[in-house]
């Protein structure tokens, strides 16, 4: 009798087991029915903290209060966990219908890959189109096909200390010299410089990659960045050394903060906000962070200048709109597709600005009642720009910014030289346009 | 009566074979599924895979990151045996020692033990914090004591990253091996430590000729346990340095991760995988074979 009992429990417990191994996870859409059907929309974006979930949320329940049918099921990891996240569920196949991404490379990549959802015909035949920044939406399409929609525009600035700067009698820096001669006058009296946080080096691509934007000709920028041009010549430009050079300078001649590679882009803004630096480089959505608790009063912001003997454009800014995707494969593109729609609308847009602070890149979305004079300045700025300078990091193939991005904390540490870091970037930017072709 | 004794045979089977489903399912499978995959050139986000033969080992052979990654690893391994396998066992000799025993005994142990409770994101972040070049408790210690010039960016210097990490480490796990030598040597007998008295051996002698041989098994097994925790280490790289600065704090562990979810190389982290399964093979079954663990003698 004993026995017999055995027996049956590990049968049962054998056969929960196999099933629930076997069972494939179940893809978060259920199949598309008749319209009555609930259908459930997974939406994946990399702002996990609780003001944008609370902005999300909101969004979310006006989508559901007017589409009983739809329920949208919100998840999000925080910016360097997303770009791993992302990939896992990309190789798991349980990918969500609608999910972030920065434009350019990054975007690209999935798009070729057919995990991406061709919005061409659903933007530009309808009045979607007359709703969002076009301009923002350049850097989502490739080979004329939109595949992305901007929700949010964002462009890199150098904020400073007025109070700092007034001690010294310094005025904003409008070449690369005056910038150095500033740079000088603070350290000389015991000033740090600039506040740098370089424990995740994509910190040291925006200046790196606003440095080459402005010194590489943009035309052999864009066949280095994107493998076109010819293998001989790959990131050869001179531009490049003198970027990670200037870089260098930067670092060598003390106006970062000690041991940049070790703190963190927070930390390094929190120093600046406390006052223990005079100049920080930061992205315009930081604006409303350096705002938080004393008003936009206290810090300007202007471009990194250019410099003489480049051959890039100086009037370029560096920065991204970035946005969403609709899955290639998904169950409910039409749901999904209207959900876009809506969060990118104007009226949404609007509350984007007013609760974060960030401009939005729906039309409208940023008016004199919802943002800070500051953040309306800036955009203004990008407005009068002559274009944008990607991030760099998310502008080139992975596997460059893996070796790229290193050789830049070797830079500043001093274990390598621009020459040689540029002769890495070189070598695998070889290997990796023969494998692609 | 014949059908009693084939349900005797039968059962044991059937009690096991769950067991064996979820090893077989979890990591027999996937060790050679992950060996066949290293074969293809594949990524996470375009899954077609494109076969490749031995590529991805050659190019191991090649890669200039696997000579850094396998030092760190190996200093892993080696500061963790001297710490939590030796030091760790002279704390819990001296705590187990009759003048710490009986007033202070459990005190020590609680206060030893109490960072292996802590998760490793959050030590790994408040170490980021003591480790923080301008604010942090070291160097401000430094600079308080005049030793100014020893001040480092600890986490962000090549040369330093990773000793910064393996400290961390230690700090969090000595306390853990030594409560299991504790378990131990409580495990002795006491009359082998009386007899010794008698015979007028001194806590030294008692030492090495009693509470060692006695805890051999325990010592051969942290031993291995250790090793291969430093080959497989991940969690605590990750949280504090991601492996950086320009990969001077990787491990095998932090790269093929890297590789795999940040480079988009599945068939090459799959490689990578299998070196180290081979090298943590390798090593148990070294360590094993030396200890003869498992045999009571």
């Amino acid at each position: 009798m004993k026995s017999k009992l055995l027996v049956l429990v590990s049968l049962v417990l054998l056969a929960s087991l196999v099933l629930t191994a076997c069972g494939a996870p179940a893809a978060g859409t259920e199949s598309g029915g008749s319209k009555d059907e609930k259908v459930t929309i997974r939406f994946f974006h990399k702002w996990p903290e609780p003001e944008q979930l609370d902005y999300y949320n909101y969004v979310i329940a006006e989508y559901e209060k007017a589409h009983p049918n739809v329920k949208i099921e919100m998840e999000a990891a925080s910016d360097e966990a997303y770009k791993d996240k992302i990939r896992v569920l990309m190789a798991s196949g349980d990918v969500p219908d609608i999910y972030f991404s920065w434009a350019g490379e990054f975007s690209w990549k999935f798009a070729r890959a057919g995990q991406a959802l061709d919005l061409t015909d659903a933007m530009m035949n309808s009045d979607w189109k007359d709703k969002i920044v076009m301009a923002a939406v350049e850097p989502f399409k490739l080979n004329g096909k939109i595949y992305g929609v901007p929700m949010r525009i964002n462009a890199k600035f150098m904020a400073y200390n007025k109070e700092i700067f007034a001690k010294y009698n310094l005025s904003v820096p409008t070449t690369w010299d005056e910038f150095l001669a500033v740079c000088e006058t603070l350290k000389a009296n015991g000033e740090v410089p600039i506040a740098f946080g370089n424990e995740f080096p994509w910190a040291s691509a925006h200046y790196v990659g606003d440095f080459n934007a402005k010194l590489v000709d943009p035309e052999t920028l864009k066949g280095d960045y994107l493998l076109t041009a010819d293998a001989n010549t790959l990131f050869t430009d001179p531009g490049y050394v003198e970027a990670l050079r200037r870089f260098k300078m930067l670092g060598d001649l003390g106006y970062f903060n000690s041991g940049a590679n070790g703190i963190s882009h927070s930390n390094a803004r929190s120093s600046f906000i406390a006052g223990k630096a005079a100049m920080f480089y930061l992205e315009l959505e930081e604006f409303a962070t350096l705002a938080q608790d004393r008003g936009d009063d206290w810090f300007g912001y202007f471009q990194l200048p250019g410099g003489t003997g480049g051959k890039g454009d100086p009037k370029l800014i560096t920065g991204a709109p970035d946005g969403f995707m609709v899955y290639g494969k998904t169950k409910h593109p039409a749901e999904a597709i209207d959900f876009l729609k809506f969060v990118t609308s104007p009226e949404m847009g609007y509350e984007y600005v007013k609760r974060l602070g960030i401009p939005s890149a729906a039309v409208g979305a940023v008016t004199e009642d919802n943002s800070l004079p500051s953040v309306r300045g800036g955009l203004a700025q990008i407005n009068a720009a002559s274009g944008m300078a990607l991030w760099m990091d998310t502008d080139m193939n992975i596997k460059i910014v893996e070796v790229y991005l290193p050789g830049m904390q070797a830079l500043l540490t001093g274990s390598k030289t621009p020459e040689e870091v540029m002769k890495e970037v070189h070598d695998i930017a070889v290997t990796v346009q023969s494998e692609l072709k | 009566m014949k059908t009693y004794r084939w349900k005797r045979w039968i059962t044991p089977y059937l009690l096991i074979i769950p067991a064996v489903v979820i090893m077989l399912v979890f990591v027999y499978i996937p060790v050679v599924e992950n060996i066949y995959y290293s074969l293809f050139c594949w990524s996470s986000i375009d899954p077609t895979l494109k076969y490749i033969g031995l590529d991805n080992y050659a190019r191991i052979l090649n890669d200039k990151i696997i000579p850094i990654a396998l030092r760190n690893n190996v200093l892993y391994a080696l500061i963790s045996v001297a710490f939590q396998v030796f030091f760790a066992l002279i704390l819990a000799a001296i705590l187990e020692s009759r003048v710490i025993r009986p007033r202070w005994g459990s005190i020590f142990r609680s206060a030893f033990f109490l960072p292996s409770v802590l998760a490793v994101t959050v030590v790994g972040i408040t170490w980021q914090l003591i480790y923080s070049p301008n604010s942090g408790l070291i160097n401000q210690f430094l600079r308080a004591i005049g030793l100014g010039n020893l001040a480092h960016a600890w986490l962000g210097e090549e040369s330093t990253a990773i000793f910064a990490v393996i400290g961390v480490s230690q700090w969090q796990w000595v306390g853990y091996c030594m409560i299991l030598f504790i378990v131990a040597i409580q495990a002795i007998p006491e009359e082998l430590y009386e007899a010794a008295r008698i015979d007028g051996a001194s806590a030294m002698q008692q030492f090495f000729n009693i509470t060692i041989p006695m805890i051999r098994e325990t010592i051969l097994v942290l031993t291995t346990i250790t090793v291969i925790g430093g080959f497989k280490v991940f969690d605590i790289v990750w949280v504090m340095t991601a492996g950086g600065p320009n990969n001077a704090s990787n491990t095998l562990g932090g790269y093929l991760y890297r590789v795999g979810f940040r480079n988009d190389e599945m068939g090459y982290a799959s490689a990578l995988a299998t070196l180290l399964f081979v090298i943590t093979f390798a090593l148990t079954f070294i360590q094993l074979r030396i200890g003869r663990t498992g045999k009571e003698s």
